[in-house]
């Protein structure tokens, strides 16, 4: 998608590949597919939308739409954009703005409690997203309000759009800080589905009363060496021998990224 | 003079309260600003009322959540914490996922007198007019404010509605007068010139086109009460004739209701009339005292604006 469209965070969405799978493959998120605005559904908020592309990839694969939209993604005519929309099956909340997720993903949860509603709301952040205030409100009302039905995942990657978080906080301090709020908080393997499905596995029904943060602490641009770590790759495009280099890593073959036209060398 | 005691606001928040008591998916959230008004909420219908604390961008975010999951909202704070702090909030979370949020901004203009220029709402329909789905009211009194809380109530998409705390006379006797589909009224009629106003500034206008018939100048007054979308073509049937127009809001200049207007006339008439803007000029309002002393400081009380109308229509 992002090679067709010259555009996309491919860095970021690899970050958070193996959560979204965890979440929506894994069967954590009680979703339907063939009926997306299904009432009863679980929420989710990909508050970091410019990881959209990775989010895409797995609704398609459910068949929330059919692949072909993907092959139409950031182009004229294409209703996928690099950040999610409420037009695509799937999408719950629109975003692409960061530090807004929590607070919407609040009111989700807090309507299903309004309703005697029993599904839960999941929000993607970002770890660099947590820079905002906006969070922090969102994080101060949901325990205050006990919804113990909204579950935080923050993908704690360690950078940035332009730098390394090396200087905010660990993944500890990062986690007494939501416990701090008055959350209860896990760090796991983010890039692990053996790790994070059993963590997974318990956001429905929970017991505590509070509202729970998963820190998944991941790699930036995950599956590609010279991508992983690497903040140019925030956003960028690899090309010629980085592209070849990439395919081969993720074991794919020029053939595989059939709805590209471009040019390889 | 009952009415004098109740502001607008108490207007609007009981008719709203009697529309929530018959209606549960009918949400009020405030960021800890309270009101008397607000108190049956928060007794009778608990579920239905919510104080956000003080994190104003958290409840715009939240009340997004909460529309889309059926609910009907209406978040309350005053005008600079909720229409300028969180503007992209409101951008992105209510306008472009064009949910039924109502944005009620308290203390239009100089309303907060004596809290200086952080607390005066004197920038807020420019900043909220170009947003895309939103609709933009700002009624005159208390009856007008009713109307408008039921009217919003039946609405689905976002709107931004601008209310006084003090209460004021009334403009209208009964509510047959105001044409909700209309957007605005023609309170007083005139032969020489009109005075197009919004808000409060209605009942400025009225004693000024008092004062102006004393000079023998016959000045209509329009209650402008729908800001967006104006109905252009019936507001221009409305002054039709008409060789004078004045726009008068307790508002910033640039980006209010004059600028529109003149807008809206420039592109849509064959001949305009002859056009005079009347608000706050390009500067933070630094005095104290009541309303009526910062008004008087920018030339928005009933003498200044009176002279200036009568010394241009003589030319």
């Amino acid at each position: 998608m992002a090679l067709n469209a010259g555009s996309g965070h491919i860095a970021s969405a690899f970050s958070c590949v193996e959560i979204l799978v965890s979440l929506y493959h894994g069967g954590i998120l009680r979703v339907k597919p063939g009926n997306a605005a299904y009432r009863k559904r679980d929420r989710f908020v990909l508050s970091k939308g410019h990881a959209a592309i990775a989010l895409y990839a797995v609704l398609a694969d459910l068949g929330f739409f059919p692949n072909s939209r993907l092959d139409k993604f950031g182009k004229e005519g294409g209703h996928l954009g690099v950040h999610p929309e409420l037009n695509t099956p799937g999408i719950d909340v629109l975003s692409g703005s960061l530090g807004h997720g929590l607070s919407v993903g609040s009111g989700l949860a807090l309507g299903a409690r309004l309703d005697n509603e029993k599904y839960v709301t999941v929000v993607l952040l970002g770890d660099g997203e947590c820079q905002e205030g906006m969070i922090w409100e969102a994080a101060l009302f949901s325990s205050q309000h006990n919804l113990n039905n909204l579950i935080v995942v923050i993908d704690y990657n360690k950078l940035s759009a332009t730098d390394f978080l090396k200087k905010g906080l660990s993944a500890q301090a990062l986690s007494k800080k939501w416990e701090a709020f008055g959350w209860q908080s896990i760090i796991v393997e983010g890039n692990s589905f053996e790790k994070l499905l059993p963590v997974l596995r318990g956001v429905h029904g929970r017991s505590s009363s509070k509202p729970l943060a998963i820190i998944a602490v991941t790699t930036k641009g995950k599956g590609v060496s010279f991508m992983e770590n690497k903040p140019i790759w925030h956003y960028r495009i690899p090309s010629g021998n980085e592209l070849k280099i990439a395919l081969k890593e993720m074991f794919l073959t020029e053939k595989d990224v059939n709805y590209w036209k471009g040019d390889l060398s | 003079m009952g009415s004098l005691a109740k502001g607008m606001r108490d207007a609007f928040f009981d008719t709203l309260f009697s529309i929530a008591l018959k209606n549960k998916d009918i949400l009020l959230l405030t960021a800890d600003i309270g009101a008397i008004c607000h108190d049956k909420f928060r007794k009778s219908l608990p579920k239905q009322y919510v104080n956000v604390g003080i994190a104003e961008q958290n409840m715009v975010g939240l009340s997004a959540g909460l529309a889309l999951t059926g609910k009907k909202i209406y978040i309350y704070s005053i005008i600079p914490f909720l229409a300028m702090r969180c503007y992209e909030q409101i951008r992105v979370d209510i306008c472009c996922m064009d949910l039924p949020v109502k944005i009620i901004g308290i203390g239009a203009g100089f309303d907060y007198s004596t809290l200086g220029p952080t607390h005066h709402g004197t920038e807020d329909i420019a900043l909220m007019r170009f947003l895309p789905n939103l609709t933009i009211y700002s009624p005159s009194d208390n009856l007008c404010a009713s109307e408008i809380a039921r009217k919003s109530s039946r609405e689905d998409g976002p709107a931004y509605i601008r209310l006084d705390r003090t209460g004021y006379p009334p403009i209208y006797r009964d509510s047959g007068k105001i044409n909700m589909r209309l957007g605005f009224s023609v309170v007083k009629g005139g032969k020489d010139l009109c005075i197009i106003a919004s808000g409060n500034m209605v009942y400025t206008a009225l004693k000024v086109s008092g004062r102006l018939s004393e000079h023998s100048a016959s000045c209509g007054v329009i209650d402008l009460f729908k800001l967006k979308p104006i109905n252009a073509e019936k507001l221009i049937c409305a002054i039709k004739g008409l060789s004078h127009v004045v726009v008068l809001e307790e508002h910033c200049l640039s980006g209010g209701i004059g600028e529109n207007i003149a807008a809206l006339f420039l592109s849509q008439m064959g001949q305009c009339p002859r056009l005079k803007l009347l608000g706050i000029p390009d500067r933070f309002c630094a005095e104290y005292g009541k309303r009526e002393s910062l008004r008087r400081a920018c030339n928005l009380d009933v003498g200044s604006i009176s002279n200036i109308i009568l010394e241009w229509i003589k030319k």
